[in-house]
This record gives C-alpha cells, sequence and structure tokens, in this order.
C-alpha cells in the first residue's frame, strides 16, 4: 500500500476506462491513490472482506459475471489484472 | 404435498409442518429427518436457488423474510436453511457450471447439507486451519476434524474448506466416503435440534471434481463469501427470533395481572416490551438495508452482511433476556419459546463472526474509508 503513496509521481495514469473506474473505486474505498501495477494483496494491501467487495464491484459495474474458475488471486492482484478479466470476460460474453 | 412458489405460500407451508412442535424437537434435540427432506424437497431450505436448479428463485429480501419467519417458529429449522444456503451459494459462487447443475439439483431435492470451517485450533483465527485437500492422480485426499458442523448429523453432503496447495479452496464429501466419521455433539445450548456434529476427515480419497472449481484463491476469499451469505442468514434469523419474543412479552403484559392490573400497566415491564418493540423493527430494518445491497450486487453487501448480522444477534440476545424477564415463570421450561430463544439468541453472538470479530470488521471498514 505504501508504495502507491511514497512515489506518487511514478504513478501510471489508467490506459482504459476500465481501468479508471477500478482505481477510482478502490482510491474511494481506502482513500488511497493505487497504481495500476501494484499488487493490491500484498502485506499492508487490502482485507479479505475488500477482496469479496472488489469481485462484487467487477461484476456489478462492468455487467459481467466471474465464475468459479476465474475467481482466482492472480485475476484480483492488480488494476491491469483485473481491467483484462473485465476485457476477457466480454469478449466472451460478446462471442 | 403441494410444492409451494412463492415466498407467503413457502411460509405457510412451513407454518403448517412445524406446527406446534418447535419445543418437543428442542427437548428431543431432534428434528424429524422425514420432515427435513420434505422441506428441502420443496425448496424451502435454500429458498435463493434458481428455478432452474429446482429452487423458489426468492431474491434476498424474500428469503430474508422467510428465514426470520422460520426462525420466529424454530431457530434449530432456521440454522439448518442457514447451513443448507451456505452450502447452496459456494457452490453456486465456486462451482463450475458443471458443478452447479449436478450439486444444486440435490440441495433442492431432498439431500441435506453443512459446511465445515471450524476446527479445534481454528475458530475466529480460521487461517489457522489445517485441513488439507491434496492431490491424489485424479483425485484428492482430504484430512482433517472439523468441529460443530451445523447440520452434521443430518447432512448427506459437507462442503468442507480447507488448505489447497497455496492457498484454499472447497470440496464437497458425501457423509457415505469412506474415511468420514461424524460424530453428534449432545446438549448444545442452543439451537439443539440444528445437528451440531464433529466430523472426521481421514484420508477420505473422492475423485477431483468434487473440489469446487473456484479452487487456490486465498482462505480469507472463500470464506467471506460463504460467510456473508451465513451472516445474512444468521441475522434474519435473529430478526424471528425478536419477533417471537415480542409476540410472547406482549401477549403476557396484556394478560398477566399482579397487583390487581395487567402486567403492561407496570412501567418496568412496559419498558421490556417497548425496548424489545424497537430491537425488532430496528434489526428489521437493517437486515432489509443489507438484503437490497445484496439484491443490488452492491459491494456495500459484503459489511452490510457483517453490520446486520452483528447488531441483529446482539439485540436478540439482550431482547430475548429482557422476554424472559417478562414471561418469568411462565416461560422458564426448556421448549417454551422463550426459554428456546433465550438460549438460541446467545451462540449467535458467536457464530459467522464473534461479535469482536464484526466489530473489528466494522472499525477497520470504517476507518479504511476515511477521508
Amino acid at each position: 500500500m505504501s508504495t502507491s503513496i511514497e512515489h506518487p509521481a511514478q504513478r501510471a495514469a489508467p490506459e482504459s476506462p476500465v481501468q479508471a473506474a477500478l482505481l477510482s473505486f478502490l482510491q474511494s474505498r481506502t482513500s488511497t491513490a493505487w497504481d495500476v501495477d501494484v499488487d493490491l494483496f500484498a502485506d499492508g494491501g487490502v482485507s479479505s472482506l475488500f477482496a469479496m467487495e472488489l469481485v462484487v464491484f467487477v461484476e456489478q459495474e462492468f455487467d459481467v459475471e466471474v465464475g468459479g474458475e476465474d475467481l482466482v488471486l492472480d485475476n484480483f492482484r492488480t488494476v491491469r489484472a483485473m481491467a483484462a478479466l473485465v476485457e476477457r470476460l466480454r469478449e466472451h460474453a460478446r462471442a | 404435498m403441494r410444492v409451494p412458489e412463492v415466498a407467503t405460500d413457502l411460509a405457510q407451508y412451513v407454518t403448517a409442518l412445524v406446527g406446534d412442535a418447535a419445543g418437543e424437537w428442542d427437548r428431543r434435540g431432534r428434528l424429524p429427518l422425514e420432515l427435513l427432506r420434505e422441506l428441502g424437497a420443496s425448496g424451502v431450505l435454500c429458498a435463493e436457488v434458481a428455478p432452474e436448479h429446482g429452487g423458489a428463485g426468492l431474491d434476498g429480501a424474500a428469503g430474508g423474510e422467510l428465514t426470520a419467519h422460520v426462525g420466529s417458529h424454530c431457530s434449530s429449522l432456521r440454522s439448518v436453511m442457514t447451513s443448507q444456503g451456505m452450502a447452496a451459494w459456494t457452490i453456486q459462487r465456486y462451482g463450475s457450471t458443471r458443478q452447479q447443475c449436478e450439486y444444486l439439483p440435490r440441495l433442492t431435492g431432498g439431500e441435506l447439507a453443512g459446511v465445515a470451517f471450524t476446527e479445534a485450533g481454528a475458530g475466529s483465527d480460521l487461517a489457522a486451519m489445517s485441513t488439507r485437500i491434496e492431490p491424489d492422480g485424479d483425485h484428492v485426499i482430504v484430512t482433517g476434524h472439523k468441529r460443530w458442523v451445523t447440520v452434521g448429523a443430518y447432512a448427506d453432503l459437507l462442503v468442507v474448506v480447507g488448505r489447497h496447495g497455496a492457498g484454499a479452496a472447497a470440496v464437497l464429501v458425501p457423509t457415505t466416503a469412506e474415511g468420514v466419521r461424524v460424530e453428534p455433539i449432545a446438549d448444545p445450548i442452543g439451537c439443539r435440534a440444528a445437528g451440531h456434529a464433529d466430523v472426521r476427515l481421514d484420508a477420505v480419497r473422492l475423485p477431483a471434481e468434487h473440489v469446487l472449481r473456484g479452487a487456490g484463491q486465498p482462505l480469507g476469499w472463500l470464506v467471506t463469501t460463504a460467510l456473508t451469505y451465513g451472516r445474512l442468514s444468521v441475522a434474519w434469523g435473529c430478526v424471528g427470533i425478536l419477533r417471537a419474543c415480542l409476540a410472547a412479552a406482549a401477549q403476557h403484559a396484556r394478560t398477566r395481572r399482579q397487583f390487581g392490573s395487567p402486567l403492561g400497566d407496570h412501567q418496568l415491564v412496559a419498558r421490556h416490551v417497548a425496548e424489545l418493540h424497537v430491537s425488532e423493527q430496528a434489526a428489521t430494518r437493517v437486515c432489509e438495508h443489507a438484503s437490497r445491497r445484496w439484491d443490488e450486487r452492491s459491494p456495500d453487501m459484503v459489511i452490510a452482511a457483517v453490520l446486520a448480522k452483528h447488531f441483529s444477534a446482539v439485540q436478540a440476545a439482550a431482547g430475548a433476556g429482557a422476554a424472559m424477564q417478562v414471561l418469568a415463570s411462565a416461560g422458564a421450561r426448556d421448549g417454551h419459546v422463550v426459554a428456546r430463544a433465550y438460549r438460541d439468541a446467545k451462540p449467535m453472538e458467536i457464530i459467522e463472526g464473534s461479535s469482536e470479530i464484526c466489530q473489528l470488521l466494522l472499525a477497520e471498514h470504517a476507518i479504511a474509508m476515511a477521508a
């Protein structure tokens, strides 16, 4: 968590609307600014309770369903990973 | 028996089936197995499961009201609903489509299920869990000792949470599998007929397809997911306890006379009735809010469920104590609705996250949200 606070100058700008929405949700829930590549679950990161809020947010905000096989840590570890999951699920829904 | 289709029908159906037997079930510490199977097959025990899987397809709000209704009659039966619903929810959330299609119809078809988290060394500290789910070719071997599994004594199927690789997984364990030993717990303080049991899993070998598809995630995720359903269900169950206590206390205050007037005319007694009324209403509103968040699929549902459970459990324990005080000797024998409420309410402050754990989660949430 401290990485993004200590090095605000290095914070990468979101590369997509999905990433931007995720960053905004994270910021509103933690009163902390996050980087798209920061490991949210590293020591001092977000709680288990928050992890589930994140899953529910992704589903509701982007109108996707995260099934059992996608409910793995690696898909939620960073904003970049979550955005990629959303794109993949949307892709899948269109197919 | 007609299979009811909507929430009010389901509630009436339960009322008719339970009748006035809850006291006797409590004294015997046993629910009739045939009744549980019939309720299970009607979909009442996990009423949120979709119709395509044989469920009633209730939303969270209607499911909550049904849970409170059952809880106002019999907390042991409500406790069975909580377990069955939590098992179904975990399968729906973490199971593959195939696993959902295989197992959910069984849970709406009369089979009974419990969820096994707790261990001797892992109560509030679930991270200390030692049950292992280890691969063995195209099978897994499940080894551990689970404590206080609700419905354990009746269950056909257990959703067992354990360590799996670097993370955790839930595995579906039939109680008939070799190596499973169910040891019913005698005389629990509350929900006496809910079939609490310790479960020994001695190298239980199962096909790997019994492991729910979402395996390997952190233990906390799995537990939070299952418990969010469980917390909402327990919270509504506490609303049921409060309704039963309010009804009994108000009726007694109106009819019982002392010092030449009804008890309700004595102000200190009237205060108990007023506080019970406030508790029942406030707990209902808090639960309704949490269920609305659930139905909206709002991220707030997670913390709202913690809040609802914590508030309702504390109110139920206090309210049952007040009702006992109003009823006095009239409610002082095991089996009486208020005596049951008095014993059933206390464990609600302990299960699905103790009041103290809930307070830590609520504080953590409030502090994280602070600007």
